[in-house]
Formats: structure tokens, C-alpha cells, sequence
């Protein structure tokens, strides 16, 4: 069976930094890849460029056999909600003027849901598989702790029940009791849904925890792969 | 005779639903020289403390209690003077590095604004920023100081900010969460930093971390925080290897090596807090006196706990 | 948001102010009291009375009830004023701001070009073209306007467009249409609002000078920069005609300026209680 996402020979300069040198990993359905690295080392660029928010300069992305950065309009319409990604920064991926239940039913919205009722409940459903209550419901950005707000996040893009999700340390924010529960949450809708992950994260004891497999990012290149 | 103390401190912020409790009665107390930290589950209120100390709350908080530092009465001196104080003798290197920073501007001339501000020569503002820099195991400083802070990376951004701060010496350092965000090479490079802060300088600094490691190898004591109370006070060692509250103990077993295990069940409601302990609902060594009546702080060895066991 | 808003009495005093002239403009034409431009040349040039309390002008025309009628006119100009380069400013910014590339290049040289005129000479231009009459002079002093706010908001959204927020609406599949209404602009438009607020006292002064000039309104029209310059030949014998406009023009100046500065505060979304490190 072929790998769900298929990254090949991936090259990415910023002005006359070489960050990306020739990557290749593949990720297949289900699975969740580590991909370890120091700051600085390019792991954001990677997932970036697999979100869309960057275009390599050279290489390919396959997701499902077909190149992301080769598609059509319309293509590109249906198959990209289908990779979403969680940042690094959690405070400022909210915006600070909509409400937590707002950031909740936006993407739910975008995608044709219209059914007020069943809306409130399907909000309520990803509030509290993310282990948060009602009263966040009406809280803005500013008034969640950081903690919070990324719960909020990871609810706000599981309510369009995607496929593959880049994860760029969602957990570097979180005290480790938080982290344990979100990161058991994220398998948990693994194994009801068969996503993939691939988990950005510098701590390797979380990714040796949680991970099928690791892949080491060094000097814009592939060091090493560790299987768990 | 204490350095920093905070005493029966409260903090509520009123909002559309009702007041949220966000640190309810804390008491504490740093030497001067000490590092103290501050541990807990997220949303326990950790950072709301630091900035109680600084006076940065938000319009919609209620602030109720005392905080001493050196002579002054923190919660009661004029805004001039508080200004005074802030950057100079106590100064915040904030939770959120990539919202303090203008994304505007050069990395530079937020430094020199800044130095500006504190009525410093911005040279001598930009080498000794420079100079951190080096120390906090940046390469490259001189580029980063050309950079806009959208192309430095989390952990860049970090350091950077934590640069800035450092170099205006001051005599009390809080630090929320100063490793967030860190790969362990630059940990090191922090806690390198810290450790030349508290040795060179005789620097306080007050740690707000979720990163037990990196407590248990900076601070001297810790209180460890559960929605809004602390729960526990003691030496670091102590405390992260012998822990006597319930809520310690699940916070270690939370961690990676210890298994990853999460505690099970939510945080109380901080608008309706319930009657008993706070930890009653996911604690598994309570008792039926523990879900009617709050534990208060009780004295044990080296330290004080808040639990009915002891 | 109300209770800061009446925590600072300047802030509280002017907008009871506006509020006071908004209700007059809206009023007086509906009450239709005497007419402003009833010409009595007998009783021209006179100096303050019970009769007239502001005085009357070189035709005779009662001062008061003339302020009062141009209260309606002046307002309504520096709100469509306002309104018009708001609206174009806001979407022209956010547009070159978000797409950046040849679209944002091929905008900002634009925004330059309307910017590198003189104000008033462009306004006095376009209404030679144009020719006189308040809705000539809303598109004149609009045309003018709108570019200062399309450069504040093009900053702003580039600041604010590489957020995770945005870029995380984007990954879910939001439209460009979309991110713009729900995120960008809410996110940076108040700074453009509060420069537009101080900005409205400036559209009133720049009325008086077009017609100071010799362009702008008939003299016809009650409108306090028109007064300002009708009176100024009889600056020495009759100085009134143009003290009581000046001072009314004065008056919504700082009264917007006030508001704007307060504005400021209110948006802040980094809201430290109005302390700041
Ligand atoms: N302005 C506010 N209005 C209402 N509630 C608030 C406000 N600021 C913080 N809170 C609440 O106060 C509690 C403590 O927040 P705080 O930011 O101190 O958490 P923290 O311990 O620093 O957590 P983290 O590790 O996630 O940063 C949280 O429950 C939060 O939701
Ligand atoms: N938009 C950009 N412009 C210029 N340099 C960038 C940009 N984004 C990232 N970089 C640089 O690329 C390198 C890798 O960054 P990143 O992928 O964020 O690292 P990390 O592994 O910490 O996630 C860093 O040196 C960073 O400064
Ligand atoms: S007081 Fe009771 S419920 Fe609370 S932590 Fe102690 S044992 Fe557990
Ligand atoms: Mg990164
Ligand atoms: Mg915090």
C-alpha cells in the first residue's frame, strides 16, 4: 500500500539559507511520525511546506499519490482541509476577537454545516473531548490560559475530521499532566479514525512515548530514522 | 528577612458568566538570592502571580492580599513608582515571547526603543544585549539583532526576549516559563544563563515553569499549584523525588519516562468552587471529610502541604 | 466596553458633546425654524445682541441660527468624508496588504502617488474639475483622504497576516473574502478608525481652506468653513462672522481628537488597565 503523504527531495532556501537540503519521509495511514530536531533546524518549514503555507523550491509532496504543489484550483479545494496543522505558538493561533465557541463553529461553517442546533451540540461534543467545559465557550483568547487555548485548537480542526495533521509542538506549551492528556486524546482519535500525525517536537522522550516512528532533522537533512 | 512576600493573595477576574477565581489565598516567601519556582498544571494561575507582582494585570481583575518587596508595599505604591520598579528592580520575561515583539520592527531597534525607554545609551543597550546573547549560546548574534522577529524561530524568539530582559540587571527576575519551546541544547544554554544570574549576581528570580526538569535543576524550593491554591511548598528535592501531596505525585507519573499517564477527569469550575479539596474529584487517596471540608496549609518537614493525609 | 468608555471625563464630556450636535443636525432642518439665509441688509455686520446673540454677517444673515443650520452640513460632510475613504482605504489596504506580490506593489504605488500631493492643491484640483456643491466637495476631500488610511491599514494587516490565526483559517479551507471580514480587518482596522476620528476635525479645516481659497461651497450653503471664509474680509469691522465659526470648527476639532486618543485606549488589546510596562 502506498504512504498516505510522501515527501520527496524536498528543498527550501529562504534567501540564501539553505534550510531544507533534500528530504524524504513517508508517513502512512494511521501512523504517527516523529520528526525530531533543535530549534532552528528546519522542522516548522517542513510541516509548513506540507500544509501549503510554503511552496518548496524543489521536490514533491505527495498526499495520496497525487502532488499537492501540482494540483488544480479545484483540487487543492478538496484535498487541502483534509491536512490541517497545529502551531507552535497556540496563543496567537486564536483569533483575539472571536470567542472560543466562535473559533469552535468557523471551520464547521466554512464547510456547509448550517443546522443551528445540531451545531451547539457538535461544539459541546469538541469541547469536551479536548477535556474542557461550556464556560470557555464564551471566553476570548486573552481571557483562556495558554493550555487552554490549545485544547480549543486541537478541537477547532478535529471538527473537520481530517486526515493527516501536522502537529508543530503542540505540547511544548502544556505542563506534562496536560501533555499526557492531550497527546492520549491524539491517539485516542487515531485509533477511532485512522489519522496520521506528524509530530514536531524537540523532546524525544515524548516523541519515543507516542511515536511509530522518529525521523532525526539535521543541517536540512534526514540524519537518522528511529523505529519504536 | 524576606525578599519577595506574598501574602494571603487573591486574584478574581470578573467576567460575563461570573468571577473566576483565577488565584485564591497564596501565600509565599522568597530570600533574597533565592530561586524560587512556581510549578503546576496549566491555568493554575501561575502566571497570573507574576503578573500580580508587576501590576500587568488586566482591567477586569480584582486583586485582594498583600505582596512586599524589600520595603515597599507592591499592591499600594503609585503608578510612577511602580513604573520605577518595573525593568529596573523586577523584571518579567513574559509567557508569550512572539507577542512582545513588534513585528515591524528590526529585532535592533526594538532593543534600542526599549533602552530608550529606560533612559540608557542605546550603543551600550545594543552591545550588552549582544553580549547576552552570546551568553544565552546564540550564534550568530550580530544577525539576529538584523532580523525581523517573524524569521527567528520559537525557540530564537525566546532567547532573544530573554536577552533583553537580562540585560537591564535587574535584582529580581521573574521568568514565566523560560524553557518553553526549547530544544534540550538550549535548555542547557538557559539554564547555564540562570545559574551565572544566581552566582555572579546574587540575582532572585522567581521561575513559573511547567518544566520539572529544569526546576529541579535551578530552583531551591518550589510551591506546586492546583486551580489557584498551592498545594505544596518545600525544597525542590524534596518535593520532585519524595512528593507528599496526591497532586505532586500525579504530576510525575504525567511525565514521559514516569509513563505518560494523564490524570484522569477535569480541573474544577474556578467560577463555582467547590466546598471540599480542590483535588477531590481526581484524587485517589480521598477520604469523605476531603469532599466537604477545604484542607488548610499544614507545616510538615521543610515545607508546608494542603491535604487532609497529613 | 461602556464603563471604560466613561471612566475618563474628557472622553465622557466629548461625546456628549457630539452627541449634542449630532441631535441639532439632525434636528434643524426638520424643525424648519427661520430661514439661514433670510438676508437683512439693514441689520448687516452687527455685533452680538439680544436679537441676534451671535450677531448677523455681511448680509444680514443671523450668525446663530446660520452655525446652527451649518452644524447639519459640516457634520454630513465630514461623515461621508470619512465614511467614503474609510471604506476605500480599508479595502484597498487590507487587499494589497493580504495579497502582497504585484497586486500589493502595483496598489502601494498608487497609494504613493495620492499621497505625494499636497492635500488641499489635489482637493482644489479635482473640485476646478468637478465643480463646486457638497457632494463635489465629499468626492474631492474623500479622494484626498482615502489613501493615508489604505497605507496605515496595509502595515497593519502585514503585521497581522502571517498570524497563526490566519494562516490556520487558511489551512481550514477558509476563502479569501472570508479571512479578510472575519479576521484580518477586525483584527486591524481600529487603529485606522482612531486615525479617522482625529482625522474628522482635519476634513472641517480643510473645507475652510478650499473656500478660503475661493473653491468649495455656494455661499449659499450654511457650512462653518464657508462662514469662516465668507467673513473674512470684515475680519477688522466685524470680527464675529468668523470668531464663532472658527471657534465651532475648533470645538468638533478637539472634540474628535479627544474621542480618537480614547478610542485608542479602548481598542488596546493588549488592555493593561491602562498601565503600561
Ligand atoms: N483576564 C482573564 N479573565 C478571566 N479569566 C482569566 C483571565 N486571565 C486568566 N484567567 C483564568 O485564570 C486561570 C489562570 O491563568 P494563568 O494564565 O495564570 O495560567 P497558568 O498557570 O500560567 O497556565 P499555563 O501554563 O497554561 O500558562 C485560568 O483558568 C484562566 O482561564
Ligand atoms: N520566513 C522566513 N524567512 C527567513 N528565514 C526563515 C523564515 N522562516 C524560517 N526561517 C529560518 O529557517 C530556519 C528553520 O526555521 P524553523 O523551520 O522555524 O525551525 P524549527 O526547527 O525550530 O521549527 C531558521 O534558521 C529560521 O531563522
Ligand atoms: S485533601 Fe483529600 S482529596 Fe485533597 S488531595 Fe488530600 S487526600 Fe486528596
Ligand atoms: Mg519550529
Ligand atoms: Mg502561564
Amino acid at each position: 500500500m502506498p504512504p498516505l503523504l510522501r515527501i520527496k527531495n524536498l528543498v527550501k532556501t529562504f534567501e540564501d539559507n539553505k534550510v531544507l537540503n533534500g528530504i524524504d519521509i513517508d508517513v502512512k495511514k494511521g501512523e504517527t511520525l516523529g520528526l525530531f530536531g533543535s530549534s532552528g533546524s528546519g522542522k516548522t518549514t517542513v510541516g509548513r511546506c506540507i500544509a501549503g503555507l510554503e511552496r518548496s523550491d524543489s521536490g514533491s509532496i505527495f498526499f495520496k499519490g497525487k502532488d499537492l504543489q501540482a494540483m488544480s484550483r479545484r483540487e487543492k479545494k478538496k484535498v487541502r482541509p483534509q491536512i490541517q496543522m497545529i502551531f507552535q505558538h497556540p496563543e496567537i493561533s486564536l483569533n483575539p476577537r472571536m470567542k472560543a465557541f466562535d473559533s469552535l463553529v468557523e471551520p464547521l461553517k466554512i464547510h456547509g454545516w448550517d443546522d443551528k442546533c445540531s451545531l451547539e451540540n457538535k461544539v459541546e461534543e469538541l469541547i469536551n473531548l479536548v477535556g474542557l467545559r461550556r464556560e470557555h465557550l464564551a471566553r476570548y483568547p486573552a481571557h483562556l490560559s495558554g493550555g487552554e487555548i490549545q485544547r480549543v485548537v486541537l478541537a477547532r480542526i478535529l471538527s473537520i475530521n481530517p486526515e493527516f495533521i501536522v502537529a508543530d509542538e503542540p505540547t511544548s506549551m502544556l505542563d506534562v499532566s496536560v501533555q499526557a492528556q492531550v497527546l492520549r486524546i491524539m491517539e485516542k482519535i487515531q485509533q477511532e479514525k485512522g489519522v496520521s500525525y506528524l509530530l514536531i517536537s524537540h523532546d524525544i522522550d515524548v516523541l519515543r512515548k507516542v511515536c511509530h516512528r522518529i525521523v532525526f532533522l539535521k543541517n536540512g537533512r534526514i540524519s537518522g530514522v528511529e523505529n519504536a | 528577612m524576606s525578599y519577595l512576600n506574598v501574602s494571603s493573595l487573591c486574584v478574581d477576574f470578573l467576567t460575563e458568566n461570573g468571577s473566576v477565581k483565577a488565584v485564591n489565598d497564596i501565600s509565599f516567601e522568597m530570600k533574597k538570592g533565592e530561586t524560587f519556582g512556581i510549578i503546576g498544571e496549566s491555568g493554575s494561575g501561575k502566571s497570573v502571580i507574576g503578573q500580580a507582582i508587576l501590576r500587568l494585570l488586566p482591567s477586569n481583575a480584582v486583586v485582594n492580599g498583600s505582596i512586599s518587596f524589600g520595603a515597599e508595599d507592591l499592591l499600594s505604591l503609585d503608578n510612577k513608582n511602580m513604573r520605577q520598579i518595573r525593568g529596573r528592580e523586577i523584571s518579567l520575561i513574559p509567557q508569550n515571547p512572539a507577542g512582545s515583539l513588534n513585528p515591524l520592527l528590526k529585532n535592533k531597534i526594538q532593543v534600542a526603543e526599549v533602552f530608550e525607554v529606560m533612559g540608557v545609551n542605546k550603543k551600550e543597550g545594543i552591545k550588552s544585549v549582544l553580549g547576552m546573547l552570546k551568553n544565552l549560546l546564540m550564534k550568530e548574534p550580530a544577525r539576529i539583532l538584523e532580523n525581523h522577529p517573524h524569521e527567528l524561530s520559537g525557540g530564537m524568539k525566546q532567547r532573544f526576549l530573554a536577552a533583553m530582559c537580562l540585560s537591564y540587571k535587574p535584582s529580581l527576575l521573574i521568568a514565566d516559563e523560560p524553557t518553553k519551546g526549547l530544544d534540550s541544547f538550549s535548555k542547557k544554554g538557559t539554564l547555564d544563563l540562570f545559574r551565572h544570574m544566581k552566582g555572579e549576581h546574587g540575582n532572585s528570580i522567581l521561575v513559573i515553569t511547567h518544566d520539572l526538569d529544569f526546576a529541579l535543576e535551578i530552583c531551591d524550593r518550589v510551591a506546586v499549584m492546583y486551580a489557584g491554591q498551592i498545594v505544596e511548598v518545600g525544597p525542590v528535592t524534596d518535593i520532585l523525588q519524595i512528593p507528599s501531596h496526591p497532586y505532586t505525585k500525579a504530576l510525575l507519573n504525567a511525565l514521559p519516562r514516569n509513563g505518560l499517564i494523564p490524570l484522569h477527569g477535569h480541573t474544577p469550575s474556578r467560577i463555582d468552587l467547590p466546598d471540599g479539596c480542590l483535588f477531590y474529584t481526581r484524587c485517589n487517596l480521598r477520604s469523605d471529610k476531603c469532599g466537604t471540608e477545604r484542607p488548610a496549609t499544614k507545616s510538615i518537614k521543610g515545607g508546608v502541604v494542603r491535604c487532609h493525609l497529613y | 466596553m461602556t464603563g471604560k468608555i466613561f471612566r475618563r471625563k474628557d472622553m465622557t464630556i466629548s461625546i456628549l458633546l457630539l452627541a449634542l450636535l449630532v441631535v441639532v443636525a439632525i434636528s434643524y432642518p426638520l424643525l424648519a425654524l427661520s430661514d439661514p439665509n433670510a438676508i437683512d441688509l439693514t441689520n448687516k455686520n452687527l455685533a452680538p445682541s439680544a436679537e441676534h446673540p451671535l450677531g448677523t454677517d455681511y448680509l444680514g444673515r443671523d450668525i446663530l441660527n446660520r452655525l446652527a443650520a451649518g452644524t447639519t452640513t459640516s457634520l454630513s460632510i465630514a461623515a461621508g468624508v470619512s465614511a467614503i475613504s474609510l471604506f476605500v482605504g480599508v479595502l484597498i489596504g487590507c487587499i494589497s496588504g493580504y495579497y502582497g506580490g504585484i497586486i500589493d506593489e502595483t496598489l502601494s504605488r498608487i497609494i504613493d502617488i495620492f499621497l505625494s500631493f499636497p492635500g488641499i492643491v489635489f482637493a482644489l484640483a479635482i473640485m476646478g474639475f468637478l465643480g463646486g456643491g457638497v457632494i463635489n466637495l465629499i468626492l474631492a476631500l474623500s479622494v484626498v483622504h482615502w489613501a493615508k488610511y489604505a497605507r496605515l491599514m496595509r502595515g497593519q494587516v502585514l503585521s497581522i497576516k502571517e498570524n497563526e490565526y490566519v494562516l490556520s483559517a487558511k489551512i481550514i479551507g477558509a476563502g479569501d473574502f472570508h479571512i479578510m471580514r472575519k479576521h484580518l480587518i477586525p483584527n486591524s482596522v481600529a487603529t485606522v478608525i482612531i486615525l479617522a476620528t482625529i482625522d474628522i476635525g482635519h476634513v472641517l479645516l480643510s473645507i475652510a481652506a478650499l473656500n478660503f481659497l475661493g473653491i468649495g461651497l455656494p455661499a449659499d450653503i450654511p457650512e462653518w468653513g464657508a462662514m469662516l471664509s465668507a467673513g473674512k474680509e470684515f475680519m477688522r469691522t466685524s470680527p464675529y462672522q468668523t470668531i464663532f465659526p472658527g471657534m465651532a470648527i475648533t470645538m468638533v476639532v478637539i472634540i474628535f481628537s479627544i474621542i480618537g486618543e480614547g478610542l485608542r485606549d479602548i481598542f488596546d488589546p493588549n488592555d493593561t488597565g491602562g498601565e503600561y510596562l
